[in-house]
């Protein structure tokens, strides 16, 4: 009679397969379930002239989508949902108030899965990535009560290895340990947020009812909204300021300061504005040039246009179609022109691509 | 009652402003399962928000997804800044002119409005710090905005708290003065850290108290000359009874001068620089009444609402002014009767010139109490034949001198106003022309009419 051994010299045992039918069985009886969003691999990023961002032909999870920084941001993922069952020790949560809000101080999990379980469900091990949806967390009590559906809970797998306690007496692993992250509304898991909707009726993307992003954004537009009412241009506004002159007739002057010109006459006496002067001035009116950068206003004094100033003042949030700073003019540049084979280049172009061959196609 | 409270959001609006600044980043994402790329706008908030608002932020729920990339703006360093420190009780005082405010349109309209004197106090120079954090899920998106972020500060710009053109402190500059590329330490080991990089700014900013906001004065008169032959501040100074100060002297804009003729105010610069008309008479430079009340900080007058007030002798004539609707040199001045300075005489009936008056019914067969007032001598002492006219039989000779009065009392006539006997101000108004007439320095002039010089008129808007 052979010596007791549960060790078969690196054979899967048929006790190893009852070790392993009676786990799974404990994942199915005692388990949780899990939706898996399978990662796919980084989306096709197309042709690129970048030998550190290469496009791959086929789709993978080996696949890496910057070389040099090493991370894949834009992430695909598999439309199919894979159900699993998965096991974690439930904890107590704290948040953590930082300055980007607030986040679960003990939100990372560790859950375990049976691994041929794993690999029969979706064909490959749980990999870092992998988005699981913790149905269980679902939330169907949130603050705003108009919300069409619960919300759901999404975790990240964050690492992987099997789990020390997956291991039965045959020294064979069955369990894999996964630590999970909660997920935040950011580019990599776009490819969920936008593609999951509420309902098949109902196509509003996930990522409206669960991201806090579209609350930020309002935030910082009301921010904004009272900066620009706060300083709705640079310089100083000398709108409300009256301009007197001794001579009688309208001011043939401004009152002058650091960035007071702002092409607006005195004591907001009427203007005419374009690309030429009016004909048949009256001595004392004003007329403010389009054709001049910036623009210039006058006043006919009777026998010539006089120069008032040039307009300085310009709005300064970024990007906006009113911002005239010089800088904005290089940076927010929508120009266009026409080389001499008769192609549309853009004025806007980055240093070290300027006088490169471009493509014909 | 406790009354020192104040606040203006200083500090706030300079916060408000710095997200301004870094707001409207955006990175570029994708492409997607189409093949499109896509531009995401980074919010920018404050970074010090308190657990109850950051809890309804996620919906109070633990699902909620905290969006990335995020920049969080925060104050870490408040200081006063010794190096800027200047003098402590310095007052700016500036005089400003509104335009008027429309309260229907809710506009501000093209005519002046207040004249303002704004005092300021000097602002205590801070040094506000401020950080920038921007998360961000992978390192291309933190290159990409900080490569947008940092060619902003070479090495600060400006910023404004406010456009407000008597704020004196409402420019400062942002410098970016230090920068921490990532909070996670290389090898990163076990941890799942959110990776943050930094940017430390800082503002120099001044803070102030409150403006005082006056209503402009102009001043009209100065006193000059307060000080008597010893030196001494003279009594007479603020001695306002009978006595005036020793020396005295007007001073007022443009040195302005008043002609009253008729019924119109004519505004005269009495600087002495006349120019001359064509047949070469000198003629004294008018203006503009606009013009001159202008400089006395009046955008306008209400036409029959508005006075001017003359002044002589004592007594001040008052009337309503309005514009002269074709001399922008004149006023229309109607004077109020009961300013006018009272008759100290009888009417007189007339005045005559005894030598050319024209000889009719009236004056051969006058009623008792008729008066005239005479610019020739009637008669002479020891004239046994004086005129006819004035001569009654049986009564002595009328002899009158120039500027005289003479009465008819019925029965011959009489001097009722021997002027040269008379050397106190009198006044007599003349029944055929209702002109009151004044008597002063031996002659006759009009009584309020004439010129006006500097600091003897007044203009009430």
């Amino acid at each position: 009679m052979a010596r007791l051994s549960l060790w078969k010299d690196g054979r899967h045992s048929n006790d190893y397969k009852f070790f392993d039918r009676r786990i799974s069985e404990m994942f199915t009886i005692g388990g949780t379930g899990v939706l898996v969003h399978k990662y796919l691999g980084p989306l096709n990023q197309g042709v690129t002239n970048d030998a550190t961002q290469p496009q791959y032909l086929n789709q993978s999870e080996q696949n890496i989508q910057d070389l040099l920084l090493l991370e894949n941001r834009d992430r695909k993922y598999d439309t199919s949902v894979y159900s699993m069952r998965g096991m974690y020790q439930v904890s107590d949560n704290d948040f953590d108030l930082s300055q980007f809000g607030l986040f679960l101080q003990t939100g990372t999990l560790f859950m375990t899965f049976h691994i041929n379980d794993m690999i029969e469900t979706m064909g490959r091990r749980i990999m870092n990535g992998d988005v699981l949806e913790l149905i269980h967390l679902t939330d169907y009590d949130s603050l705003d009560q108009s919300v069409p559906v619960a919300l759901k809970r999404f975790f990240v797998v964050g690492d992987t290895s099997k789990a020390s306690e997956g291991y039965s007496p045959t020294w064979w692993p069955h369990l894999w340990r996964c630590k999970i992250n909660p997920m935040v509304d950011s580019q990599e898991y776009k490819d969920i947020l936008t593609t999951l909707t509420i309902s098949d009726a109902d196509p509003t993307p996930l990522k409206d009812i669960l991201s806090s992003y579209n609350k930020y954004i309002g935030i910082n537009e009301a921010v904004l909204n009272q900066a620009e009412a706060d300083v709705p241009q640079s310089g100083y506004s000398t709108e409300p300021l009256y301009t007197f002159d001794p001579s009688g007739e309208t001011p043939n002057a401004k009152i002058k300061g650091y960035l007071t010109a702002d092409g607006i006459p005195p004591n907001g006496l009427p203007v005419v504005s374009g690309i030429s002067f009016p004909s048949n001035p009256a001595i004392g009116d004003y007329c403010l040039r389009l054709d001049y950068s910036p623009n210039r206003l006058f006043r006919y004094d009777g026998r010539r246009w006089a120069k008032i100033e040039d307009a300085q003042r310009t709005n300064i949030t970024n990007g906006v179609d009113t911002n005239l700073t010089l800088r904005n003019s290089f940076i927010n540049n929508t120009n266009i022109f026409v080389d001499r084979n008769d192609e549309v280049q853009p004025e806007k172009q980055n240093l070290n691509t300027i006088l490169r061959p471009k493509a014909d196609i | 009652m406790i009354n020192s409270y104040f606040y203006s959001g200083q500090i706030r609006r300079f916060l408000q402003q710095f997200i301004r600044v870094l707001s409207n980043f955006q990175v570029q994402i994708g492409p997607d399962r189409n093949g499109n790329t896509s531009l995401l706008q980074v919010p920018v908030f404050y970074g010090d928000a308190s657990r109850q608002a950051s809890q309804i932020l996620r919906n109070n729920s633990e699902s909620t997804l905290l969006g990335v990339p995020a920049m969080a703006v925060y104050i870490t360093g408040f200081q006063y800044d010794r190096s800027r420190t200047q003098e402590p009780f310095h007052v700016s005082s500036t005089n400003v002119r509104e335009r008027s405010y429309d309260p229907v349109t809710g506009e501000l309209s093209s005519s002046q409005g207040d004249i303002l004197t704004v005092e300021r106090f000097m602002p205590v120079p801070y040094k506000l710090t401020l950080k920038c954090d921007i998360w961000t899920s992978n390192t291309e998106q933190k290159l990409q905005l900080l490569e947008q972020i940092a060619v902003l500060f070479n090495p600060s710009m400006e910023i404004q708290s406010s456009d407000n053109f008597i704020d004196w402190s409402s420019l400062s500059y942002i410098t970016l003065t230090d920068t921490s590329f990532t909070s996670r330490s290389v090898p990163s080991g076990t941890d799942d850290q959110i990776d943050i990089a930094g940017l430390t700014f800082e503002l120099p900013i001044w803070l102030n108290a409150p403006a005082k906001v006056k209503k402009m004065g102009v001043i009209q008169r100065i006193i000059s000359s307060v000080w008597d032959d010893n030196g001494l501040l003279s009594n007479e100074v603020f001695d306002t009874g009978n006595s005036s100060p020793l020396s005295r002297q007007v001073i007022t804009i443009m040195d302005y001068n008043i002609i009253y003729i008729g019924n119109t105010l004519q505004l005269i610069q009495s600087n002495n620089q006349n120019t001359f008309s064509p047949s070469g008479t000198a003629v004294e430079p008018t203006d503009k009444w606009k013009i001159g009340l202008a400089r006395y900080g009046y955008e306008s007058l209400r036409n029959g609402t508005s006075q001017i007030r003359l002044e002589q002798e004592g007594t001040t004539v008052v009337g309503t002014v309005a514009y002269h609707p074709t001399d922008d040199s004149l006023l229309l001045f109607t004077p109020l009767i009961d300013t006018l300075p009272a008759n100290t005489l009888d009417p007189v009936t007339a005045i005559i010139n005894p030598l050319t008056v024209s000889i009719d019914s009236a004056l051969l067969n006058p009623v008792a109490g008729t008066r005239f007032l005479i610019l020739q001598d009637i008669g002479y002492p020891g004239d046994e034949e004086g005129p006819v006219l004035w001569n009654r039989p049986g009564y002595p000779q009328l002899v009158a001198s120039t500027n005289d009065i003479i009465e008819y009392d019925g029965t011959h006539w009489t001097v009722s106003f021997i002027s040269s006997s008379v050397n106190t101000v009198q006044y007599v108004t003349n029944l055929r022309t209702m002109t009151q007439y004044k008597w002063k320095d031996q002659q006759w002039t009009k009584a309020v009419e004439g010129r006006y010089g500097a600091g003897a008129w007044t203009f009430v808007p």
